[in-house]
């Protein structure tokens, strides 16, 4: 089955002259499983595609279905259901509840589907922070942060783990530990991950590079052996 | 010009308006509410102070004892300018004939106006003989009598016609009260008239007044101690200094009043104002730290970056002054037009004053400043260099003291703990919260406190302490014929003779005026609380209001000296107990007691009554009152009525206190709940991402802000409660002993009230959290 499909997807913000154009008339499609980097410098339309794919934005024009849901015509309501079951997001500034340690950051989410605190232990282990998992955000490092926010997506279970930007905030080091959970995420569990990111060194470790340029698909390239996350350089 | 900065600052305010206009409102309240009962109460002290200058009101006022000889000596006292005498009596009058009232009937010369103690005629003309009379204005207005009326006088040969020359008002009787155990007259039963004096003086009821003024120049102090030594030498019932006059101590309470209140107003709204604004501008420094690290970095001065963030809390001052001071004015202006209309002073002032206005600009200002002061501080001590990394640590993590001292509650939902420890997760604004709702809650529990307490009391007053329907005033003593007669009309249940005369009490030191009131052994009339017992009246001894424990330094079991004028009589009595009352201050005996000093003759002089359940009061008093020897009826219905009645004006001006105290509450709540959102917009959007529905977010904020309400509320209680304590202690005397009685409802719906506010100040936050757009979060990288 097809993780996502787009289909003369464009996304238009504004009216009239003032309009952008995020993107335009896109056709895409892969297959679940994968780990796939879309890259793009800034205005180039990488975030609206994650937001259009996530579900917390609705195409302008053209259809898209993701994990074989059709989001075009969903409501409010309709859009945060799938997103509970269908995708999970990490973002750049992790957005971890400073008030929730570590496991509860995750049990937040878990409680969200119904999963016990067992499994958002078994979420955080999984991620390599069993040991922190008491520590409030304000005692983790940045790496640390990030890889709970990980597992707060994973514990969802979601098909689709939707990354925008995760290294921006971390220096080598812990982006590569962050880009290796990512990458076990696709090899061990075979979820699609669908990792957004300015840093061309990260695409090397995709399985799929997806490169946009001005809200148009500039290329579509396959790894058939990307490099591990030890080996990328910035 | 306007530099960048400035236009900074406007640009900053418009993009949070809804929370400066709340801190606006805020000041405007505080200084309007200022200036108003500032003004007011500066309107009224000159309005009394040009009435008594006006008509030469006497300093101090010397009734009964050798008044030949306390006018000698208050002559010879320093400080003494003019000493004039007067005869007063209480005699009953009729009105069309047949309604019987009894009134003080005041001498004064019908050759002119006296020295001391003049009338203003309002209509009609001065006296112009023996047989004219001059009504003060409120008994006037009851009955609508005017000039050329014609009223009966109770005289040694029965009732006498007089005809009414004019309505006077006096300084005297701005507040027409029969005397300080009597605050709430009943125009029904009494009223004042200025009779011929040469008249008067040759009545056997009456009594002598010595009218004493003193020189410009003259410690007040010393005079009147003077004048109190010259009063208790030679035998004085009364001497009262012109602060004391029962009308002037009534209207006294009033003008404290109003001076407390342009005290607390600021206080209250200007500290809910800072608090407010407090928190507007922390959050403001919080969310433009980058900004402020860029133009350090960039060379602006520490003192710039201050004078900036200060500038905010000064233009809230500012604007909050400009708005508020003007319409202080205008309040007070109409406060005090109302006030002196209510009260029917004949000559007022009702100016609003720039003096005012001004102190209200500086309080503003001052509360502005203060406010800004310490985010302004902290944004000149950001450092460039962590300012524009970004982070900014979102709050503190820890588990709460409720989840220690509770094992079970670390078991809750994580959202659920999110709520518990969302409290303390900025500690500041938390304490600006609870402190803010704190304040609220005092403000509307002290006011809905007064207003328990006053109609609690005041139903005690006339349902457990006075508990006679009527009670008549007879011409001669009342006997056991009469009593039997009374008892057999239609409609009495029960009758009992009662002695009501005035007496003195001498103290160690002071001596005070009243009524002594002597009830039958085991009277049904009145409900006696004694402090040690609940015995009831005592068969020995006397039994006196509370308020003469500390006013005349005596405790129980000490002899006292009581005289009584009217039965001939001095004694000395055992205090066998003290009654808290809530209105006067009387002295109580048994019957037998006081027929024994007497004599054994018959000395009650009026009858109380009970009614049975149902009876047309109207036509009882018609039926009482037809009674040969009474001289006046008073409902006791009627008497609760019209006090009532008089806390009719302040139980508006607390119902208007009660919504401003809401407004406020409202105001400080929403920038508070607003400023807490904020900065969570990134976690919100998070929540939203992962699938949290709206509603389970809106449910998770509104319950932290509920807690929040709370626990700033409960405190607020309790400080509440000391506030209106302290409120009405501050007006208990002699006259009233406000003791303060809070309805367990009261608790209950103050709680309710701040929750409501904190609910509707919440719901404009909440449908911002609604509109949150995720995708526009995402995209700016705000998350």
């Amino acid at each position: 089955m097809k993780a996502i499909e787009l289909h003369g997807v464009s996304k238009k913000f504004g009216e009239g002259s003032t309009a952008v154009h995020a993107l335009k008339n896109v056709d895409l499609d892969f297959p679940s499983g994968e780990l796939v980097v879309v890259l793009g410098p800034s205005g180039s339309g990488k975030t609206t595609l994650l937001n259009l794919v996530g579900g917390i934005e609705n195409p302008s024009s053209g259809s898209l279905v993701v994990d074989g849901v059709e989001l075009g015509s969903m409501g409010e309501e309709e859009l945060t259901a799938f997103r509970r079951s269908h995708v999970g997001f990490v973002f750049q500034f992790f957005n971890l509840i400073p008030t929730l340690t570590a496991l509860e950051n995750v049990q937040l989410m878990a409680e969200l589907v119904g999963r016990n605190h067992h499994e958002s232990l078994d979420a955080l282990t999984a991620v390599g922070l069993k040991d922190r998992a008491d520590h409030f955000p304000g005692m983790l490092s940045g790496g640390e942060q990030q890889r709970v926010a990980i597992a707060r997506a994973l514990v969802k279970e979601p098909p689709i783990l939707l990354v925008d930007e995760p290294t921006g905030s971390l220096d080598l080091e812990t982006g590569r530990q962050v880009l290796a959970e990512l990458r076990a995420v696709t090899d061990k569990d075979h979820r699609t991950v669908v990792l957004v990111t300015h840093n061309a060194a990260i695409g090397n470790m995709g399985d799929r590079v997806i490169r946009l340029h001005s809200g148009e698909i500039d290329s579509i390239t396959t790894n058939d052996r990307p490099i591990s996350p030890d080996e990328v350089e910035w | 010009m306007v530099s960048i900065l400035d236009r900074k600052v406007r640009r900053d305010l418009k993009a949070r308006r809804s929370q400066f206009l709340a801190v606006v409102v805020t000041i405007i309240l505080g200084i309007a509410l200022f200036g108003g009962s500032y003004d007011a109460y500066l309107n009224l002290t000159e309005s009394y102070d040009q009435l008594f200058v006006r008509l030469n009101t006497a300093d101090m006022t010397i009734t009964g004892g050798e008044s030949n000889a306390i006018a000698n000596d208050a002559a010879a006292t320093p400080g003494v300018e003019t000493v004039s005498r007067r005869s007063v009596a209480e005699v009953p009058v009729r009105i069309d004939g047949h309604h019987k009232m009894l009134a003080r009937l005041v001498g004064l010369p019908v050759s002119g106006q006296p020295e001391t103690d003049q009338v203003a005629v309002l209509s009609g003309a001065y006296l112009d003989g023996p047989s004219s009379v001059l009504v003060e204005q409120h008994m006037a207005d009851h009955f609508a009598l005017a000039t050329g009326d014609s009223i009966e006088v109770l005289g040694p040969t029965g009732w006498t016609p007089a005809r009414v020359a004019g309505k006077v008002a006096s300084a005297e009787y701005l507040w027409p009260a029969p005397s300080r155990q009597q605050i709430f007259p009943s125009f029904d039963d009494f009223g004042v008239l200025f009779v011929a004096d040469s008249v008067l003086a040759a009545s056997p009821v009456s009594r002598q007044e010595v009218l004493i003024s003193y020189s410009p120049a003259a410690d007040t102090s010393a005079t009147d101690t003077a004048l109190l030594a010259v009063a208790k030498e030679h035998g004085a019932a009364d001497a009262t200094p012109l602060a004391e006059i029962p009308s002037n101590a009534a209207l006294s309470e009033d003008l404290a009043g109003f001076q407390e209140m342009s005290l607390m107003f600021p206080l209250l709204f200007l500290a809910a104002a800072g608090m407010a604004t407090y928190v507007l501008l922390t959050r403001l420094v919080l969310a433009q730290r980058g900004q402020i690290g860029l133009l350090v970095a960039s060379g602006f001065s520490k003192r710039t970056i201050f004078g900036h963030y200060l500038r905010f809390g000064l233009l809230a001052g500012l604007l909050g002054a400009a708005f508020g001071a003007p319409l202080g004015g205008l309040l007070g202006a109409e406060i005090s037009r109302l006030y002196t209309g209510a009260i029917s002073i004949p000559f007022t002032v009702t100016t609003a004053r720039i003096s005012t206005a001004g102190i209200g600009v500086a309080f503003a200002m001052v509360a502005g400043a203060l406010s800004a002061l310490a985010p302004a501080i902290r944004a000149a001590k950001i450092s460039p260099a962590l300012a524009m990394r970004g982070l900014v640590p979102a709050g503190r993590g820890g588990t709460t003291l409720l989840e220690r001292l509770l094992p079970p509650m670390r078991k809750l939902p994580a959202r659920w703990k999110s709520v518990l420890r969302g409290i303390g997760r900025n500690r500041n604004r938390t304490l600006s919260t609870v402190l803010g709702v704190m304040l609220a809650v005092t403000l509307i529990l002290t006011f809905w406190g007064m207003i328990d307490s006053i109609q609690v009391l005041l139903d005690r007053q006339f349902h457990q302490v006075n508990r006679q329907d009527a009670q008549i005033y007879l011409t001669v003593p009342v006997t056991p014929d009469f009593i039997s007669a009374v008892r057999g009309i239609n409609g009495v249940a029960t009758a009992e003779p009662v002695t009501d005369v005035a007496a003195t009490v001498h103290g160690v030191a002071k001596q005070y005026h009243t009524e002594l009131i002597a009830f039958e052994s085991g009277s049904a009339m009145h409900g006696f609380e004694l402090d040690h017992s609940r015995g009831g009246l005592p068969e020995d001894g006397i039994v006196l209001g509370s308020s003469l424990r500390t006013e005349l330094d005596l405790a129980l079991g000490d002899r006292v000296k009581v005289d009584i004028p009217d039965l001939g009589v001095t004694t000395e009595e055992t205090v066998a107990g003290f009654v808290k009352e809530p209105l006067g201050t009387y002295v109580y005996m048994a019957a037998p007691a006081l027929q024994k000093l007497t004599g054994g003759s018959e000395v009650a002089n009026s009858v109380y009554l009970q009614f049975d359940p149902g009876v047309d009061r109207e036509v009882m008093r018609d039926r009482l009152s037809e009674l040969s020897s009474v001289a006046a009826y008073i409902d006791s219905r009627t008497l609760e009525s019209m006090a009532n009645q008089f806390m009719g004006l302040f139980y508006a001006f607390v119902g208007i206190m009660l919504a401003l105290g809401g407004v406020m509450a409202f105001a400080l709540i929403y920038n508070t709940i607003s400023a807490n959102v904020a900065e969570r917009a990134s976690e919100v959007a998070m929540m939203r991402a992962g699938g949290i529905p709206r509603s389970t977010i809106s449910r998770l904020l509104t319950s932290e802000n509920v807690l929040l309400t709370l626990i700033g509320a409960i405190p607020g209680l309790a400080v509440g409660y000391v506030f209106a304590y302290y409120a009405l202690a501050t007006y208990s005397n002699d006259l009233f002993k406000w003791d303060l009685y809070i309805r367990p409802t009261t608790y209950a719906f103050t709680v309710i009230a701040i929750l409501v506010a904190a609910l509707a100040s919440q719901r404009p936050v909440l449908r911002a959290v609604q509109r949150i757009d995720v995708a526009t979060v995402v995209r700016e990288r705000s998350l």
